[in-house]
């Protein structure tokens, strides 16, 4: 018998267990050396690292603030070539909404990437593993009922793009600006309050000691250096959040055709899964990206898998039920056999699924744990946080590089609003503009990509039914499709 | 209330009209009455700043407010900002045109002088031809009566208890006379006023017409 569950049961999952992360308060005092003195240090060159620094560079009002960027990593190596392939891509991909491309068009970025690797889609099929209620998104049949797609009407969704060839846009943009004082391979070894002296007082002052024993002084430190945030332990902010016991599955697949719209309208896949969605993104030509988001254990599985026993519980994955995708995570081996015999016996209206993986490129299947972590607040005294350092998202709607990036745009209005009024860009009442307008939209983020997970986790009983109702709903009605959209794609 | 004071000083500036004195690309400014500094720390920090003479008689406030400057290095530069501990009284008065300020500023201090009128005689001395006095205080009116004794004090503590005497408020219409009388002061369209109002969770928010019952900032432009 299944078990039963409570309608309002939904509203009654147990108390979320809390992980506060150890914090060390490294208040004691820099050493006595000179350090340079800086407006703006931001540790970490990853998407929303370098999309403020760019910013800032760009615009008139903050372009003579003297700004340094720290990251551990060599930046230079880390960058998409020139002549790259078509034929491969990276593993690490996001889906950027068009709010973030417009960003990125108004910092004078976009120019700069490399566009043939850039995949947008014009169509979503979403749909319940369990119950098969499906959803499809694309802006033409959201329209507002009987009026005509305007021309000017956006048809892209969201732009699939490497994550390298974000970050390479970004370091080419800021090259052309020029100005800013690379510290690249470089860790940050520590960072401690400044010393007072009889001509400058810099106690208020976070000053950093990098790998090579250089010394920063910040008026303003940003910390954009990734979820383990170095910048956020010295703030002494504490960053809260679970871990979901899944990992996220990533691959470079292969597909037997560029798609069930041509190159021109392409589709993105997602189907919920009880253990959690697999997403099929579109990239150029026959290429895609996978993301599965799986139990430990079947991503071990997974990933232990040889290339053509992977590729078929790819396929099954957006074919088969959850049931005969249980049996075959429990087979040692013989899983392509296994799949081929099992989708006879499954009825399939092929063209609502993606086309077949023929193949994954090698070396792109990867997993990583994932959690949600938000921190308590985005500034302090002389402090702010971007990106994945101020939260990290269940991978579900890919908002979590874009929050990023919508972190990276209000963080650069409020510095210029301080500038324009003389304030000091690092004390907490100029910052204060930053924290209220980006905490609570995150916030709502976190929580709406949760409870899609937790929602689509239930495999059977009351809520089954209530969200394939929610489903059929939703995709019956053309205008409220509109807005879970404009939602989606960052509220253009 | 310091963003604020910001945005005025801007609107003042922009309607400037044509002059045979135009400003100078980068101001000088004299904060009179400067406190703990907020205002010429702020001003100081403006790309548009050449730099910043900021006075008050009590040396307390001026000890603070040198304090406070010394954690910004960007302010340390020589004569970026200088703070002198003296009245405008007793301030000398620049020895030519060329020498007096583009920007005098005059905030929350007019309503704790005693003789308003010998008091504005000293501050506009100071003041550049086509420069700029910008001050703010607030109206003697029932309402202001009511938030400055009631509310400000008592209420909402903003200010310790006695710290204004409501008879020594100053209306924006009585300054208007007191400069149009004057005469030199003013001239084709430089007279500007806001009014604004403490907002609890907001903050100081500009108010239409406000100047007629509060709180409100006052610029008026030397001829010339
Ligand atoms: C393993 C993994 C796989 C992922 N895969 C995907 C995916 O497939 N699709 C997707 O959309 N998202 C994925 N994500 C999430 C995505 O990478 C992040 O949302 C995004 O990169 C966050 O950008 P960021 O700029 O905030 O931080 P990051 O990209 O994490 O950048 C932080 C930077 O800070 C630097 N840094 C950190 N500490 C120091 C220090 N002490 N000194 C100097 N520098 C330091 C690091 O070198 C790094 O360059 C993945 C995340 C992880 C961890
Ligand atoms: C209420 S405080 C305002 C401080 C500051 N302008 C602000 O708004 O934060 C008024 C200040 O005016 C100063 N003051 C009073 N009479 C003055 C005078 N004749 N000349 C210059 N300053 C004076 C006082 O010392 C006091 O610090």
């Amino acid at each position: 018998m299944p078990p039963r569950l409570q309608l309002n049961a939904l509203a009654a999952f147990p108390p979320l267990p809390i992980v506060r992360l150890r914090v060390q308060f490294q208040r004691r005092l820099a050493s006595s050396s000179t350090p340079d003195i800086y407006d703006v240090v931001c540790v970490g060159g990853g998407p929303a690292g370098l999309s403020l620094l760019t910013g800032l560079r760009n615009s008139k009002i903050t372009s003579n603030l003297k700004v340094a960027l720290v990251d551990g990593q060599d930046l230079q190596k880390n960058r998409l070539r020139k002549d790259a392939s078509l034929e491969s891509f990276s593993n690490r991909c996001s889906s950027l909404t068009p709010a973030s491309v417009k960003n990125l068009q108004e910092i004078g970025a976009w120019s700069h990437a490399a566009q043939a690797r850039i995949q947008p889609y014009q169509e979503m099929q979403v749909w319940d593993g369990i119950s098969g209620a499906r959803i499809s998104f694309d802006w033409d049949s959201a329209r507002p009922i009987l009026s005509p797609r305007s021309p000017t009407q956006p048809t892209t969704i969201a732009y699939m793009i490497e994550n390298i060839n974000i970050t390479s846009t970004l370091l080419s943009r800021l090259e052309e600006l020029g100005g800013v004082h690379i510290f690249s391979s470089q860790n940050v070894s520590s960072i401690a309050l400044g010393t007072e002296a009889p001509d400058v007082d810099l106690s208020s002052w976070p000053v950093l000691t990098l790998s090579s024993g250089k010394q920063l002084a910040a008026r303003l430190l940003v910390g954009a250096d990734g979820a383990n945030s170095p910048v956020r332990t010295f703030a002494g902010i504490p960053s809260r959040g679970f871990d979901y016991s899944r990992h996220g599955l990533v691959a470079t697949l292969k597909l037997a055709g560029p798609g069930w719209g041509g190159p021109d309208h392409k589709i993105a896949y997602q189907r919920f899964l009880p253990t959690g969605p697999i997403a099929m993104l579109p990239l150029p030509g026959n290429v895609a990206s996978l993301v599965w988001s799986t139990t430990p254990e079947r991503a071990a599985k997974l990933k232990a898998l040889p290339e053509s026993d992977f590729v078929a519980m790819v396929n099954a994955g957006f074919r088969l039920s959850a049931t005969d995708l249980e049996f075959l995570h429990t087979m040692s081996s013989g899983q392509e056999e296994e799949v081929a015999w099992r989708e006879q016996h499954t009825s399939l209206d092929t063209h609502t699924i993606p086309q077949k993986v023929t193949a994954v490129q090698s070396g792109t299947v990867a997993s990583f744990p994932l959690k949600l972590r938000h921190a308590d607040t985005y500034t302090g005294e002389r402090v702010a946080l971007v990106g994945d350092a101020a939260h990290t998202i269940h991978p579900l709607a890919g908002q979590g590089l874009n929050q990023g990036q919508g972190d990276a745009a209000a963080l650069v209005r409020t510095i210029s609003r301080a500038v324009q009024t003389g304030q000091d860009i690092g004390s907490v009442l100029a910052l204060e503009s930053y924290n209220s307008e980006r905490y609570a939209e995150n916030n709502a983020m976190l929580g709406i990509c949760d409870k899609l997970h937790r929602l689509y986790s239930v495999e059977s009983g009351p809520v089954v039914g209530l969200r394939t109702w929610g489903l059929k709903a939703v995709d019956a009605v053309g205008p409220l499709k509109g807005f879970f959209m404009n939602r989606a794609a960052g509220g253009v | 209330m310091n963003p604020l004071r910001h945005t005025f000083i801007s609107r003042c500036l922009d309607t400037t009209p044509p002059s045979t004195n135009p400003l100078p690309e980068e101001l000088r400014y004299l904060d009179i009455g400067c406190g703990g500094g907020i205002f010429a720390e702020s001003a100081a920090r403006l790309r548009t700043t050449a730099s910043v003479t900021a006075i008050d008689p009590t040396p307390d406030v001026l000890a603070i407010a040198e304090g406070h400057k010394r954690r910004d290095p960007a302010l340390m530069t020589k004569g970026k900002l200088t703070y002198l501990n003296t009245s405008i009284e007793e301030l000398p008065v620049p020895g030519s045109e060329a020498e007096k300020f583009d920007v005098v500023t005059l905030f929350e201090v007019l309503e704790h002088v005693n003789a308003p009128g010998p008091f504005l005689e000293s501050v506009i001395s100071n003041v550049k031809p086509g420069g700029w006095l910008v001050l703010s205080t607030i109206a003697r009116t029932w309402t202001s009566w009511m938030v400055t004794n009631v509310v400000a004090e008592d209420v909402l503590g903003i200010v310790p208890k006695g710290t204004h005497e409501w008879q020594k408020y100053v209306n924006e219409g009585e300054l208007r006379e007191w400069f149009a009388e004057k005469g030199g002061w003013g001239g084709n369209g430089g007279v500007k006023a806001m009014g604004v109002v403490y907002v609890p969770g907001l903050g100081w928010k500009e108010i239409p017409g406000g100047e007629a019952w509060g709180n409100y900032f006052f610029g008026v432009r030397r001829d010339g």
